[in-house]
C-alpha cells in the first residue's frame, strides 16, 4: 500500500518536467526542419545574447523593458488610487452605484485593445496615449473587483462597527477596506495582466521603444529570432510582475497566513 | 440486545504518526454485530484523524481495521457516514436522498422502495418525501442524511457529532430517533462525540480516548434501559466517572 | 430582593415582524422583560428565530415594529447608550490583532492610543489571554476567539453586555470551560448581562434568572429563578430537576 503511494508521488512530480521537456523537444524538431521560419533554441539564445550586447533602434534591451514598465507602472499607480476609491464609493453608497454602475457595465465588455485606434487618433503616438490605454485597461477591473469586495463584506463585521458607533470613515478604513483586500488584489492581478497586454499591443502599433516595439522591429526586418526573444522577455517580465504582486499581498496581509 | 456474539469490526493496534507528531498510538477495540458504541475523548485528542482512518480517507502508519475478518474496504464493505454538517444532495428530494445508497449498490427496486418507505415512516417525514434540502430546516436535513445512512443497511455506520449545533430539545428528539432507527434496522453503529451526556444516553458501550497520542483509556458498559433519563442516579454516576476521566477544563 | 433591585433595562411590549412581498413573518410577539442591574439574565429558546432578533433590537441594530427599549428609564433606540455585543459566529476582525480588536470600541470613540491600549490590555488579561495581544485570530482556537469577543465587548464600556449564543459553535467540553470562564469574568467585572442560548443545561448553569421563550413568534413562556449557589453542579439533584422542568416546557422546533 505504501509503495504504491510513492510511485504515484514520483510520477506526479515528474509530469511538469516531462511536459516542458516535450515542448522543448518539439521546438528543436520543428525549428530544425524550418530554421528560416522558426529559429532553433540555439539561434534564439544567440539572438538574445546579441540583444543584450547591442541596442535596437539606439536603445538597449533593458531600455526597452524599462520603457514598457514605466508606462505600465505610472498608469497602474493612478488606476490603483482612483480605482479603489471609486470601487469603495460604489460599493458603499447605493446612489453612486446607481449612477456610475451602468457606465461600467457598458464599458466592461469592450476589450482595452479596442481602444487603441481611437486613443492614437485622438492623442497621437507619444507617451500619454500609451499610459492612458494602460490606465483604461487596469482601471475597470480594479473598480469592479473592489466593488464586489465591498459588497461581499460579511454583514456581521459591519454590525460590530454599528454597535461600536464607528463613523463611516472608520468603518471604511478599518472594516470595509481590510475585508475587501482579497477581492481588491484579485482585481489588481487582473488589471496588471490586462495593462501589460495593452502596452505591448500599443507599442506594436505605434511606438519607437518598448518590448512590443521589439516584436514589430523583428517583424519588419524579418528577424524572427528577435520576435521570439521579445515574446520571451514579455512573458518573463509579466510573470515577475505577477509574482511581485503576490508577495506584496502576502506582506500586506499577515492575517491570511493560513493560506500558505 | 444483540443475540449474536460475533464480532463485526476489529480495530487492531491502529497507529498514526504525521512525521514526528504522534496522533494515535496503538488503538485496539472490537465492535459486536449490531452494537451501538460511542467514542469520546478530550478536545483535540485526534478524533478527526481517527475518523479519517476509519473512513479510509488516509492510511494508518501501522495497525489494521477488519470488518467481518477482512481488511476494511469501501468497495467490498458497506460503510456509511454521517458528518457534522448535513450532506444531503441538494439536487435530490428527501426520498431520493434516502434511497441513494441503495441506488449505488444497485439494490433491487422493490427492496429499495420498501426500505425507503420504512425509513420515511420511522422518521415521520411523509409530508416531506418530495421536498428538496433547501426547503428543509437543518435538523430535518440531517435526519434525511441519517435516514440515508441507515437505509443502506451498512456493515458499519459512523457518525461524527451529527447534532453538534442544534438546540437541546431537538437534540434529545433526534437522539431518540436514531435509537429507534438503530433498533429497527439493527446496524452496527460507531458514534463519535465530545458530548459526554449524549454518549451515555446513546451507547451500549462507551470507549474513552486519552489525549494525544491517543489510545483507548477506558471502556464503560452502559446497561441502562431505554429511554434513558439524564437524572437517573446510575446515569449520573457513569457520566460523572467519564467526565472526571476526561476533564481538562 | 428583587423589588429593591434597580432595573437596568426594560423591554416593553416588543414586537417584530418582517415584511416581504409574499408574506409577513412574525419573529417576536409582545415581549416584555425587566432586566435588573448587574444580573446575569439568560434568554432561552428553541431554534434560531426570535432570540437573536430580540438581542439585535436591544443593541440598536434593528428597530421593533412595536414597543420600546428603555435603559435606566430613558428610551433607547440604540443611538444613546453603549452596548457590548458578543456574537454567535466569531465576529472578531481577522485582519486585526487581538489588541487591535479589543480596542476597537475606544478607537471608534476617539480615545487616544496609549489610553485605549492600556484599557485593552486590562481586558485581555481579564479574559485570560495575556501574552496573546499581538496574535492574529487565525492563530487562536475557537474558545480563545470568543474570549477576544468578550474582551472587546467589555472594552466598549457597555451599559449592558449582550451575548448571542457565544458558545454555540464550540464543542461540548470547550463549552463547559467557557461557561466557567464567562462567570469568572463576570464576577470580577460585574455588568448587566443578557445571554442568549438554546442549551438548557447552559442556561441553568449560568443564569440568575432564565427567561424561557417560545418558538416563533417568540413570547415569554415563563421565567425561572435557579436558587442554586455558585459554582453550580451539572449533576446536582436540584439542578437536574430544574433542567427537567424547563425541558418539559420547551417547544420542539424541528
Amino acid at each position: 500500500m505504501i509503495e504504491k503511494k510513492t510511485a504515484k508521488d514520483i510520477i506526479f512530480s515528474i509530469l511538469p518536467v516531462v511536459s516542458i521537456a516535450f515542448l522543448f523537444a518539439l521546438w528543436v524538431y520543428v525549428s530544425g526542419k524550418n530554421p528560416d521560419f522558426f529559429p532553433t533554441p540555439a539561434m534564439t539564445i544567440e539572438r538574445l545574447n546579441d540583444l543584450i550586447k547591442f541596442p535596437v533602434s539606439r536603445i538597449s534591451v533593458f531600455g526597452h523593458i524599462w520603457a514598457s514598465l514605466q508606462r505600465v507602472l505610472i498608469a497602474f499607480g493612478i488606476a490603483i488610487i482612483t480605482g479603489i476609491s471609486l470601487g469603495l464609493a460604489m460599493g458603499w453608497n447605493k446612489y453612486v452605484h446607481a449612477f456610475l454602475g451602468p457606465i461600467f457595465e457598458i464599458l466592461r465588455p469592450i476589450p482595452p485593445i479596442a481602444w487603441i485606434p481611437l486613443v492614437i487618433l485622438w492623442f497621437g503616438v507619444g507617451e500619454f496615449p500609451k499610459i492612458l490605454l494602460v490606465f483604461i485597461g487596469s482601471f475597470i477591473p480594479i473598480v469592479l473587483n473592489t466593488f464586489t469586495g465591498v459588497k461581499m463584506v460579511e454583514p456581521i463585521y459591519l454590525n460590530v462597527g454599528k454597535v461600536m458607533k464607528a463613523s463611516t470613515l472608520l468603518k471604511l478604513m478599518h472594516i470595509v477596506l481590510p475585508a475587501s483586500v482579497p477581492a481588491i488584489f484579485a482585481g489588481l492581478k487582473a488589471a496588471l495582466s490586462s495593462g501589460w497586454m495593452v502596452v505591448v499591443a500599443a507599442e506594436m502599433i505605434a511606438s519607437r521603444s518598448g518590448v512590443g516595439f521589439l516584436i514589430t522591429r523583428g517583424s519588419e526586418s524579418y528577424d524572427i529570432a528577435l520576435i521570439l526573444c521579445g515574446m520571451i522577455i514579455i512573458g518573463i517580465v509579466g510573470a515577475v510582475l505577477s509574482v511581485i504582486l503576490t508577495y506584496v499581498e502576502r506582506w500586506l496581509c499577515p492575517w491570511r497566513a493560513e493560506q500558505k | 440486545m444483540n443475540n449474536e456474539n460475533d464480532v463485526k469490526v476489529q480495530v487492531r493496534n491502529l497507529t498514526k504518526h504525521f512525521g514526528d507528531l504522534k496522533v494515535l498510538e496503538d488503538v485496539s477495540f472490537d465492535i459486536k454485530k449490531g452494537e451501538f458504541v460511542c467514542i469520546v475523548g478530550p478536545t483535540g485528542c485526534g478524533k478527526t484523524t481517527f475518523l479519517n482512518l476509519l473512513t479510509k480517507l488516509i492510511e494508518p502508519t501501522s495497525g489494521k481495521i477488519l470488518i467481518d475478518g477482512e481488511p476494511a474496504d469501501p468497495e467490498k464493505h458497506n460503510l456509511a457516514f454521517v458528518f457534522q454538517e448535513p450532506s444531503a444532495f441538494p439536487w435530490l428530494t428527501a426520498e431520493e436522498n434516502i434511497g441513494f445508497g441503495l441506488d449505488i449498490k444497485k439494490a433491487d427496486e422493490k427492496y429499495k422502495k420498501s426500505q425507503v418507505d420504512k425509513i420515511i415512516s420511522l422518521l415521520g417525514l411523509e409530508k416531506f418525501r418530495k421536498a428538496y434540502p433547501h426547503e428543509m430546516s437543518v435538523s430535518m436535513e440531517q435526519r434525511v442524511v441519517i435516514g440515508r445512512a441507515f437505509a443502506m443497511n451498512p456493515d458499519l455506520l459512523l457518525m461524527d457529532e451529527p447534532y453538534g449545533q442544534m438546540d437541546i430539545k431537538v437534540r434529545y428528539y433526534l437522539e431518540d430517533e436514531v435509537i429507534k432507527l438503530w433498533k429497527e434496522i439493527g446496524s452496527t453503529v460507531l458514534f463519535i462525540t465530545h458530548n459526554l451526556e449524549e454518549a451515555v444516553y446513546l451507547a451500549e458501550r462507551v470507549l474513552v480516548l486519552s489525549q494525544k497520542p491517543a489510545t483507548i483509556k477506558a471502556e464503560f458498559k452502559v446497561d441502562l434501559p431505554r429511554p434513558r433519563s439524564f437524572s437517573d442516579p446510575e446515569f449520573i454516576r457513569i457520566r460523572k466517572e467519564i467526565t472526571d476521566m476526561i476533564r481538562w477544563w | 430582593m428583587e423589588s429593591r433591585a434597580k432595573i437596568k433595562l426594560s423591554l416593553k411590549n416588543i414586537s417584530k415582524s418582517f415584511y416581504s412581498r409574499k408574506e409577513t413573518f412574525e419573529a417576536i410577539n409582545n415581549v416584555s422583560i425587566d432586566v435588573y442591574d448587574n444580573e446575569f439574565l439568560v434568554l432561552l429558546g428553541p431554534g434560531q428565530c426570535g432570540k437573536t432578533v430580540l438581542l439585535n433590537i436591544i443593541a440598536g441594530l434593528e428597530t421593533p415594529t412595536q414597543g420600546e427599549v428603555k435603559v435606566e428609564g430613558q428610551k433607547n433606540d440604540g443611538a444613546s447608550s453603549d452596548v457590548g455585543l458578543v456574537f454567535q459566529k466569531t465576529a472578531i476582525f481577522p485582519w486585526k490583532t487581538v489588541i487591535e480588536n479589543v480596542e476597537f470600541g475606544p478607537l471608534a470613540k476617539g480615545v487616544p492610543k496609549s489610553e485605549r491600549r492600556d484599557k485593552a490590555r486590562y481586558f485581555i488579561e481579564l479574559v485570560g489571554l495575556k501574552g496573546f495581544e499581538n496574535a492574529y485570530p487565525h492563530q487562536l482556537s475557537g474558545g480563545m476567539k470568543q474570549r477576544v469577543g468578550i474582551a472587546r465587548a467589555y472594552c466598549n464600556d457597555p451599559e449592558v453586555l449582550l451575548m448571542d449564543e457565544p458558545f454555540g459553535a464550540l464543542d461540548a467540553q470547550t463549552r463547559y470551560q467557557m461557561e466557567d470562564e464567562v462567570l469568572r469574568i463576570w464576577e470580577k467585572e460585574k455588568r448587566t448581562v443578557i445571554f442568549v442560548t438554546n442549551n438548557i443545561e447552559e442556561a441553568v448553569y449560568l443564569g440568575d434568572r432564565i427567561v424561557l421563550l417560545s418558538s416563533c413568534p417568540a413570547k415569554v413562556k415563563e421565567i425561572y429563578t435557579p436558587d442554586l449557589p455558585r459554582p453550580r453542579d451539572y449533576v446536582d439533584a436540584l439542578f437536574l430537576e430544574l433542567r427537567e422542568k424547563i425541558s418539559n416546557n420547551t417547544d420542539l422546533a424541528l
